[in-house]
């Protein structure tokens, strides 16, 4: 290899360096500084349905955040969904060996006709103070349905380096959960039976300007959660294979046991964000995101992300979106049980092996020219999810008896004054 | 030193990417809305807060909220 120059060398030590600096980072925007001198006010609205009468959502959500003197910005944000329908509760296993899966089921004398009718109403605020190369956020919230509560509490640390064109992301989180579970024919659970469990997550994160068109970030969470973690309206219907309860062709589950997984878990995300834009396709945006997951449950995840940001002149702006997601199955989810044995087993169909590939579209459109308010911005957006054991990565034999889909609609406006 | 050469070379190919010089004047095109990490914070949280009740994976993102009895 041809030695470098004393010139070239001091260039790389010193581009090296910076490389080095950024290593340990992450951050929320690229721009750096205070991003936000106006009032904000936002409206949303959303409609998540699933497929087969299951769960549907009604989400309304305000936020709103003001300048407070020339360096601190607060934030408070407001959320009621509106939740009824079923949900699986387990699965169960035929004479043929064919798996179905149980729903809750309707329940025409509940107040909304369906077996869950819940109400989630959650509240969270922030605070941020900007330096001059840096920024720093606390904030904290609340979240409260009949049987369940959530308070959390959040720090963010961004450090501009580098002109600007880096900047580091430390972020801190932790949860305090309360579930307490409603009487259900599926809470096997004693009256009072109640609950909690902690979650911390850590962030670390760069995020660099590449040229005058590009940017990428990279983050790492770490989160570590503790306590109850099962689902207590879940249960595990289990088979003994050395010993099937077959009467009149039909098949019987040995024994039915409430959802239970360990007490611990532990998760690392590493995601990267690429941002391009193209000046000669009218200022277009390509947005890639790649994440990979894996946990000490043994699920190991990958999702990819792609979205073209068009303005198509006007104001207006077309945004189709693709994203894929792949997981494989914890370690002790059973499809229905099998050892009666286990010490720690779910059929829980988020913690199975499947797949889930989504598309949508979103309009926007953006108003400036309003006097005497800055400005408004009204968005419209659907996605269709469809989720499937076919559609992991490598293969998944397991059969159709989880699949299912769900369609999200979304409206809002924001406006800045 | 051959096993070292890819190796180098990759770290001068990143150290000069990190060392692109981009003005305060020439980041118009970066300003722009569509070039924010997150264009709509509204609807990318709850985007995030549908995924976190039907998958596994979750985080990498940062800005956690509380948890959920999600269904």
């Amino acid at each position: 290899m041809k030695p470098l120059k004393n010139t070239e060398k001091s260039a790389v030590v010193a581009c090296l360096s910076l490389a080095a600096m950024a290593l340990p980072g992450l951050m929320q925007d690229a721009t750096a500084g205070r991003v936000e001198e106006s009032y904000n006010a936002d409206f949303q609205y959303g409609n998540y349905s699933e497929s087969n009468q299951r769960i549907n959502v009604d989400i309304f959500e305000g936020a709103l955040s003001t300048p407070i003197g020339k360096s601190l910005t607060a934030s408070v944000n407001l959320v009621r969904d509106t939740i009824a329908g079923a949900s699986p509760v387990y699965n169960q296993k035929n004479a043929n060996g064919t798996v179905k899966q149980i729903l809750s089921g309707a329940s025409p004398t509940s107040e909304c006709g369906a077996s869950i009718c819940e109400q989630r109403d959650a509240v969270s605020s922030g605070l941020t103070y900007f330096f001059d190369a840096a920024s720093l956020n606390v904030g904290g919230g609340f979240s409260r349905e009949h049987d369940y509560t959530s308070r959390h509490f959040n720090t963010n640390l961004s450090l501009d380096l580098n002109k600007k064109l880096t900047t580091l992301n430390y972020g801190a989180s932790v949860a305090f959960d309360d579930v307490e579970p409603s009487p259900s024919p599926w809470n096997s659970n004693p009256v009072g039976f109640k609950r909690s469990k902690t979650s911390q997550q850590y962030l670390l994160g760069v995020s660099q300007i590449i040229d005058k068109d590009s940017l990428l970030q990279s983050n790492m969470t770490f989160s570590y959660s503790t306590g109850y973690l099962s689902d207590p309206y879940k249960v595990v219907a289990f088979y003994d294979p050395d010993g099937p309860l077959l009467f009149g062709g039909t098949l019987y589950a040995n024994t039915i046991k409430p959802d239970k997984r360990p007490e611990e878990k532990f998760q690392w995300a590493w995601l990267t964000q690429y941002i391009r834009h193209f000046g000669q396709l009218n200022d277009a945006a390509l947005h890639v995101d790649y994440r990979f997951n894996t946990d000490d449950w043994g699920v190991n995840a990958h999702t990819a992300e792609l979205g073209w940001h068009q303005p198509i002149g006007n104001g207006w702006q077309l945004i189709p979106r693709f994203r894929y997601y792949s997981q494989d199955r914890a370690d002790f989810y059973q499809a229905v049980g099998n050892n009666l044995k286990a010490t720690v087993y779910s059929s829980d169909y988020r913690l199975a092996g499947f797949g889930a590939i989504s598309g949508g579209i979103k309009l926007a459109k953006e108003i400036t020219d309003i006097k005497p308010l800055g400005q408004l911005k009204f968005q419209a957006g659907f996605e269709y999810y469809d989720h499937s054991a076919g559609y992991q990565l490598g293969g998944n034999n397991v059969g159709s008896f989880a699949d299912f889909s769900y369609y999200l609609v979304t409206a809002s406006f924001n406006l800045k004054f | 030193m051959n096993t070292l050469k890819p190796v180098l070379i990759v770290a001068l190919a990143l150290a000069t990417a990190a060392c692109t010089e981009v003005l305060p004047r020439q980041r118009g095109n970066l300003a722009l809305s569509q070039m924010a990490l997150t264009p709509d914070a509204l609807e990318f949280s709850l985007r995030q807060h549908t995924a976190f009740s039907k998958e596994a994976a979750s985080g990498g993102y940062g800005g956690s909220g509380g948890g959920c009895g999600c269904n």
